[in-house]
């Protein structure tokens, strides 16, 4: 015991001690008095001491929680910022492009020699426009103020319907798809749509991760704390310890460039903790890795916490 | 169950026929076409509680169908069919907003299931636009 813890108690050992010469100068009675106003104090110090001590904790849990949360949101928020200003020029090039395409139909052009590679140039360029579009479309959704639509959920159904689509693929390269579900899984009120778009994304990111030969096993159990559990483990090459922290984050990717825009799982985040859960990773390099999601069986409604 | 209104999209016709004729027979009321731009088309005139749409189909795929649907119609909500899983599709479709993406051949009963859930969430949706009341739909990119 330390100084600090010892010292509240200083003034019920005080009181404790006047008990002594309470009993030789006056009569045991009233050291029974002193030492059942130190029982007192001590109790009452110690029942202090412990409030104190839990309001401390929770505070510091909030402070944890506020500072990850705005970290995320300005990084959400930059991106969206940005999406927002790419967009206009893009449906600009957008419009151009159809624009020369039409006048190239025209009649003094249409048939002269070099036409033909414009017409190619500009059809990769709506193409690559295309490509632009579709990630300024996901950075919007990423922090977009959307409010889900809770409905029950039979979650096992849910995963079984998300394993199916990938089952195929993965067949085809000797992954096999174990399904560990508990039975009696309690409906989750939540976003059906949102969940399955989260549960496929890990699927299909699992099965890039194994690549060939291997197993992906989903995994769902309920917890006492009003909460479901779905984890879905790869026995890929899993994530190197630098590389964990940063894999929530947009444009975070490991993919060679030109595929995957490093938001699937910042997508993810987004959705899980929109429905009041949360996402976490682990993972031993060389052996395996688990996504893991906690999902509150009945969300609670924006603003509630 | 609740009569709401069903279009299914596929170019398999003897495949929409029967369906169309099974979900009538449930108590449904049900049209069916054959490609995007019929049911484009169709959605014009009608409003469409629940869209069945192919994603694999000729001309106009089911992806891109199923973005000009939410365009026009945001509220309606689509259940995407696929014969093979096509997984890259699948995460895009739910991305565009489809309520849930089923690999075909699928028992009637569940589809029916998967249907009744996608009616309900519309229904919640309409409710809540409604009360939103004059507030402007956001934009969509």
């Amino acid at each position: 015991m330390s100084y600090r813890d010892f010292h509240p108690y200083l003034l019920s050992l005080l009181i404790l001690f006047t008990a002594v010469p309470l009993a030789f100068a006056a009569s045991g009675f009233f050291a029974l008095g002193a030492v059942m106003i130190a029982a007192i104090a001590f109790s009452h110090t110690r029942n202090l001491l412990r409030a104190t001590q839990i309001a401390e904790q929770r505070r510091r849990a909030a402070d944890e929680q506020l500072c990850r949360t705005e970290k995320l949101s300005t990084v959400d928020e930059i991106s969206a910022g940005i999406a927002h200003e790419i967009n206009n020029p893009l449906g600009i090039i957008a419009q151009e492009t159809q624009w020369i395409q039409h006048l190239l139909q025209s009649e003094p052009l249409k048939d002269a020699k070099t036409v033909g590679d414009l017409r190619d140039s500009l059809r990769e360029i709506s193409i690559q426009v295309d490509r632009c579009k579709e990630i300024v479309h996901k950075l919007l959704n990423l922090a977009r103020e959307m409010e889900p639509v809770i409905q029950g959920a039979d979650i096992n159904d849910l995963i079984k319907n998300m394993v199916a689509l990938i089952e195929r693929e993965a067949a085809t390269k000797n992954i096999r798809v174990t399904k560990l579900l508990e039975p009696d899984l309690p409906i989750v009120y939540s976003d059906p749509p949102l969940v399955r778009q989260v549960v496929l994304n890990l699927l299909i990111n699992a099965t890039h991760a194994v690549d060939k030969d291997g197993t992906i096993t989903v995994t769902t159990k309920s917890n006492e704390n009003d909460s479901v559990e779905i984890a879905v483990t790869d026995t890929g090459s899993g994530i190197s310890k630098e590389n964990l922290n940063k894999i929530f984050t947009p444009f975070f990717s490991t993919k060679p460039q030109g595929k995957g825009t490093g938001l699937g799982l910042a997508i993810c985040r987004g959705i899980i903790e929109r429905l009041g859960g949360r996402i976490s990773v682990t993972s031993d390099v060389g052996e395996s890795t688990t996504f893991t999601i906690h999902l509150p069986i009945h969300r609670e409604p924006e603003g509630a916490k | 169950m609740e009569k709401f209104r069903v279009l299914i999209v596929d170019d398999e016709v003897d495949f929409v026929e029967t369906i169309v004729k099974r979900l009538i027979d449930r108590g449904l009321e049900v049209d069916g076409v054959h490609s995007g731009p019929e049911a484009l088309d169709l959605m014009d005139t009608k409003d469409f509680d629940v869209v069945i749409l192919d994603v694999k189909m000729p001309g106009m795929d089911g992806i891109e169908t199923l973005r000009a649907m939410k365009k026009k119609r945001p509220l309606t909500e689509v259940i995407m069919l696929t014969g093979h899983g096509s997984v890259e599709s699948g995460i895009q479709g739910l991305q565009l907003g489809a309520y849930n993406y089923v690999m075909k051949p699928v028992p009637l009963d569940d589809l029916l299931k998967q249907m009744t859930q996608a009616y309900e969430r519309k229904l919640i949706e309409e409710e809540r636009s409604r009360q939103a009341g004059s507030q402007a739909i956001p934009e969509r990119v």
